[in-house]
């Protein structure tokens, strides 16, 4: 495994390797990347090392009344610490602090989640039920806003142009009449730690003062090319109240999340157990 | 019985964690040698092909490679237990580890891109990757280096073992069960990778071998028959090991290759395996089917166990083919039985080959024969911890293959677990909603004092003090990690009064150390302790007789204690240094040093496979609480509990350490870790989709040691290395078994299975399907 490196300690530096470099790849944690690269070598390769960028936009997080705006270098240990994101944003929690293992966390971030594009990616599929938006900035440092969904492309492949790098990321602000929150990540797979994700649920789902659904995300991971936002399955639960909601609801519910899924069977499981699964759990986040 | 000891019995960390936990213990990876070479292998592309030719000359002529090597240009003899083992391959490839070439080069990056230059041509052939396929007249014959000692040409290794009258035990039985059990393949996975650094002299013709063996003296014998060398002209030196767990009890090809580039070079050469490559080239558990049938009469006793088990021997024959050696123990031995009939045979394939691993068939067979006395227990109508507690073996006893137990504590263990776990109050406990629970037994025979399969099974010991008061104790023993270093320093500091850090152990150099046969068995403890005892027991009467002139007092009794020598009648003491600068610097001039070499009294067993074979017999029992998910088909191991006959706790924290790790092994084998393979390929060589279980999965483990003293061991003590893991998944299975009202016979027990077991029971809304109708 054989590459060059550059490392940018500003955002102009960083903006001005990207116009540059020639054949490059971003190097966030690395996490995935080496792994890729030792199964893969590229030739002539050029590794743009993000790490030492030092800009508050890139690698730190803002509240405000938008929601929250982290920027791409925030760490999955950064999320699993974060009060704020535990209580309003539990999802995003949850999906961090089952990322692979306490070292990994330290150094794996938010922006190379997404932008490894896996299917499998945990924080990726909890920022879609959130409906994310990346910030993608050009070398120019103008950026554009893109919805999480039209970020995440296929397997692998993101909306990212060439000359732009993941800034940062928006999470919306809960509703504001909202008043419990009903969110969380669930991971399947065979060992607690450093797993991949054979199927993975995220949701978030707001109720009011009633208990009556205002609004909801669901997103499912490793079921389809893409991590996939069940939109019709959110709108079945829109005025419901969660409390009281019958049996034949959660089966038509999870039918409807379902309905998103065209696994495959790899050595990890079969698209049978993937569908399987995906049903049992979605009626289980109304249970 | 039990005497007031000091030192022994106490939580003593390792002698060597401070080096190993800071990383400054030098493991085979950290050797560097001046003018050292990095050598790679080539490995076959296709597990099943003619090899046309091979061309390596190219890679001769890239810059910075100092050798390749083919079969063609080395003069060895084949290697492995059966000899049926090429160094080298040619002509053919019928494995995918097969080494075609290999190459020394003055970077590990050239050395890997020489191996790209190397064209070969191959005709690839359809394999035989299932044993009745190879058991098929049709088939060809896939190890051309084994001749007709059996009827079918791709059979490498037979067994047979019977004891009592079968035919009339099964007439006497109420019930009879029969279940086939798949087992399958797991590899060691051991966090330092497989490595060597050789390195042959030119001018005395001595080869050097920093090597991670278990078993350095037979490695040192395996080595020179492999290279026509004298054993005595090589050197072997272990590094600090990164894990055995029985892998490194066969010599692998890649070990004298790179000796053989070392040889070819005349410079140091280092191989170390990716960790891609160590899941590919290193051995596993051999896979295997067990048939079992049992009975039971109608008071509960079991009457007999007939047995037929296959085993995938992969393309060559390594000690995982002479498993059947403990797994017929296993079946003749663990509980009372009448009759038995075992048969067992290894067959060729082009799968990959096994080795030995912890427990050595011993899960394997402790699965089948735990779940099969569910099943009868079940038939009968009679609680399962029950027909165990009644069948169990007990103090005194000889079984029917002439195992005889001078201690047992099955009984005690058995009760332990029953008590601790709640047993009966969580067997019968609601079974409703989605996450049920269940609750297992399974119990375990092994062999806890050596193993008698080579000529001596025996351990030498020198011991010496030297004038300062500090003691070294150079043992044939070797550690691999299980701690026994810590426990020989323990004794001598108990036995001499010498402080734990005034005491050193050498036990690394095949040129220093007497002999021993290895770690292996779960024996080092038992036969190094004992072996050191009686090193200590010489020493003593040296340094009695010089105290009792020192001390003119005509004593003949010491005691030794707090670096003092002290007289029992009349309490004077004497410094344990100054009575050895008086034997060194005075006459008669004599050194303080001692050797001892101690056989255990087992006996070699017979050619019908019966005698004595260990000097003692270690039992455990576990109960294990699970929780299954029936959503996703997910078990949660909950609790387990864990009794285990120890002879005497000598370290309770190494104990403890060696439960722990067994058991998350066992629960692994339960459950998650198997090394897939399809036509002869394995399809998941890395951690991320073997799935071996990490500290975050260990479950709460509550363990009590059952102390039973056998006056064999050291201060009363058994082996214990390899008895935590043995019944762990056969406890496992019975909890899920029990939690599911379903019966599972392979392993793992996938979430996948599992799901689809309550499925398929779903929707056929059958009560009792089992897991080889999925």
């Amino acid at each position: 495994m054989e590459f060059n490196i550059v490392n940018p300690k500003t955002k102009s530096e960083l903006l001005g390797a990207i116009r540059k470099e020639n054949h490059f790849r971003f190097g966030a944690g690395c996490t995935d990347l080496l792994m890729e690269l030792k199964k893969k070598p590229e030739k002539d390769l050029t590794v743009i090392n993000l790490s030492f960028v030092k800009d508050p936009l890139f690698t730190g997080i803002k509240k405000s009344a938008k929601g929250l705006r982290f920027g791409a270098m925030f760490t999955a240990h950064k999320i699993v610490v974060n009060e704020e994101i535990k209580n309003k944003y539990h999802v995003l929690h949850e999906a961090a602090f089952n990322l692979a293992s306490t070292q990994i966390r330290q150094v794996a971030t938010l922006g190379g989640n997404l932008c490894t594009a896996s299917p499998s990616g945990d924080m990726a599929c909890a920022l879609v039920a959130l409906q994310a938006e990346c910030e993608l900035m050009n070398t120019s440092g103008k950026s554009r806003m893109v919805p999480i969904n039209d970020f995440l492309i296929g397997v692998r492949k993101t909306a990212l142009k060439k000359n732009e790098v993941l800034f940062g990321v928006a999470v919306p602000a809960n509703k504001k009449t909202t008043t419990n929150i009903h969110s969380g990540f669930i991971k399947i797979g065979t060992r607690r730690s450093m797993e991949c994700s054979v199927v993975s649920l995220s949701y978030h789902v707001q109720l009011d003062k009633n208990g009556i659904i205002i609004q909801a995300g669901i997103a499912i991971g490793a079921s389809a090319p893409t991590i996939r936002f069940a939109e019709s399955a959110c709108e079945f639960l829109i005025g419901k109240k969660l409390k009281t909601i019958s049996q034949e609801e959660k089966e038509r519910f999870a039918d409807k999340v379902l309905s998103y899924a065209s696994p495959i069977t790899d050595i990890r499981a079969t698209a049978w157990y993937r569908k399987e699964v995906l049903y049992n759990i979605s009626k289980s986040i109304l249970e | 019985m039990k005497k007031e000891l000091k030192v022994i019995g106490k939580p003593i960390p390792k002698h060597d964690a401070n080096i190993r936990a800071t990383g400054k213990a030098v493991y085979g990876h950290d050797i560097v040698m001046p003018d050292m070479l990095y050598g790679a292998i080539l490995r076959t592309e296709h597990p099943s092909a003619i090899i046309e030719s091979i061309d390596v000359s190219e890679a001769k002529k890239l810059a910075g490679v100092h050798c390749v090597i083919t079969a063609e240009d080395v003069d060895v003899n084949n290697i492995g237990y059966k000899r049926d083992h090429p160094i080298l391959k040619t002509g053919e490839a019928n494995c995918t580890r097969d080494e075609i070439a290999a190459v020394a080069a003055d970077t590990k990056e050239i050395a890997q891109q020489a191996l790209k230059l190397i064209k070969v041509k191959y005709k690839v052939r359809k394999g035989i990757y299932d044993v009745q396929e190879a058991l098929k007249k049709s088939a060809p014959q896939i190890n051309k280096f084994i001749s007709g000692k059996f009827e079918n040409k791709n059979t490498a290794e037979i067994f047979h073992y019977e004891h009592g009258n079968l035919e009339e035990e099964k007439k006497r039985s109420k019930h009879i069960v029969t279940r086939k059990f798949t087992l399958p393949r797991m590899t060691h996975a051991c966090m330092a990778t497989s490595n060597i650094t050789a390195s042959f002299n030119l001018i005395d013709k001595k080869l050097l071998l920093y090597s991670s063996t278990q078993v350095p003296f037979l490695y040192q014998r395996d080595m020179a028959h492999a290279l026509k060398m004298n054993p005595s002209d090589i050197r072997v030196i272990q590094p600090v090991i990164g894990g055995g767990f029985g892998s490194k009890l066969d010599m692998h090809p890649f070990e004298p290759i790179c000796a053989l580039l070392s040889i070819k070079t005349g410079k140091p050469v280092q191989i170390l395996y990716t960790r891609e490559e160590e899941f590919i080239a290193s051995p596993i558990r051999q896979p295997m089917e067990i048939e079992l049938t049992a009975g039971v009469d109608k008071a509960g006793n079991f009457t007999f166990r007939e047995i037929n088990i296959v085993k995938d021997n992969g393309a060559y024959t390594s000690w995982g083919a002479t498993t059947p050696f403990v797994i017929m123990q296993a079946f003749s031995s663990l509980y009372k039985v009448n009759a038995v009939k075992f048969d067992a045979m290894a067959v060729y394939t082009n799968n990959v080959f096994a080795g030995s691993f912890r427990g050595y068939g011993n899960p394997q067979a402790t699965f089948a024969l735990e779940r099969v006395i569910d099943l009868l227990a079940d038939e009968l109508g009679i609680d399962k911890a029950e027909i165990r507690l009644q069948n169990a073996n007990r103090k005194g006893e000889t079984t029917g293959q002439g195992l005889h137990f001078e201690t047992c504590g099955l009984v005690e263990c058995l009760e332990n677990v029953i008590s601790k776990s709640h047993y009966n109050k969580k067997k019968s406990i609601n079974k409703e909603g989605r996450f049920k629970k269940g609750i297992g037994l399974a119990s375990m025979l092994h062999v806890g004092g050596g193993a008698k399969i080579y000529r001596s099974d025996g351990c030498g010991t020198i011991l010496k003090i030297d004038p300062y008061g500090y003691c070294t104790i150079i043992t044939g023993s070797n550690e691999i990690g299980q701690g026994s270093e810590t426990v020989l320093a323990m004794i001598a500091s108990e036995e001499l009064g010498i402080e734990l850090k005034k005491i050193k152990v050498i036990n690394t150099d095949t040129d220093v150390k007497p002999w021993d046969v290895g770690v292996h068995a779960s024996r080092t403890s038992f036969v190094a302790g004992n072996s050191l005892l009686g090193a200590i027991k010489i020493l003593k009467e040296k340094l009695n007789k010089k105290a009792s002139a020192l001390l003119k007092s005509g004593d003949s009794e010491f005691e030794y204690s707090d670096n003092k020598i002290i007289s029992v009648k009349s309490n004077d003491s004497i410094a344990l240094d100054k009575v050895v600068r008086e034997m060194h610097f005075s006459e008669p001039n004599e050194l303080a040093i001692a050797d001892y070499f101690y056989e255990p009294s087992s006996k070699f067993q017979d050619k019908d496979f019966k005698g004595n074979v260990s000097g003692t017999y270690a039992f455990a029992s576990q109960a294990i609480e699970v929780e299954v998910d029936t959503y996703t088909g997910n078990v949660k191991v909950l609790d387990v509990y864990v009794a285990q006959d120890v002879g005497r706790v000598l370290n309770p924290l190494l104990l403890d350490g060696q439960i722990e790790g067994g058991i998350l092994q066992g629960v692994g084998y339960a459950l998650t870790e198997e090394l897939l393979m399809h036509e002869g390929k394995i399809l998941n060589p890395n951690f991320h989709n073997y799935k071996m279980l990490t500290a975050s999965d260990i479950p709460n483990i509550h363990f009590s040691p059952v102390e039973t003293f056998d006056k064999e061991g050291p201060y009363g003590a058994k082996g214990v290395g390899e008895a935590p893991l043995i019944p762990t998944a056969a406890a496992i299975a019975n909890a899920i078994c029990n939690a599911l009202d379903l019966e599972f016979l392979d392993l793992p027990i996938t979430p996948e299975k599992v799901l689809k077991a309550i499925s398929l029971r779903n929707t056929k809304n059958n009560s009792k399907i089992n897991s080889h109708s999925l």
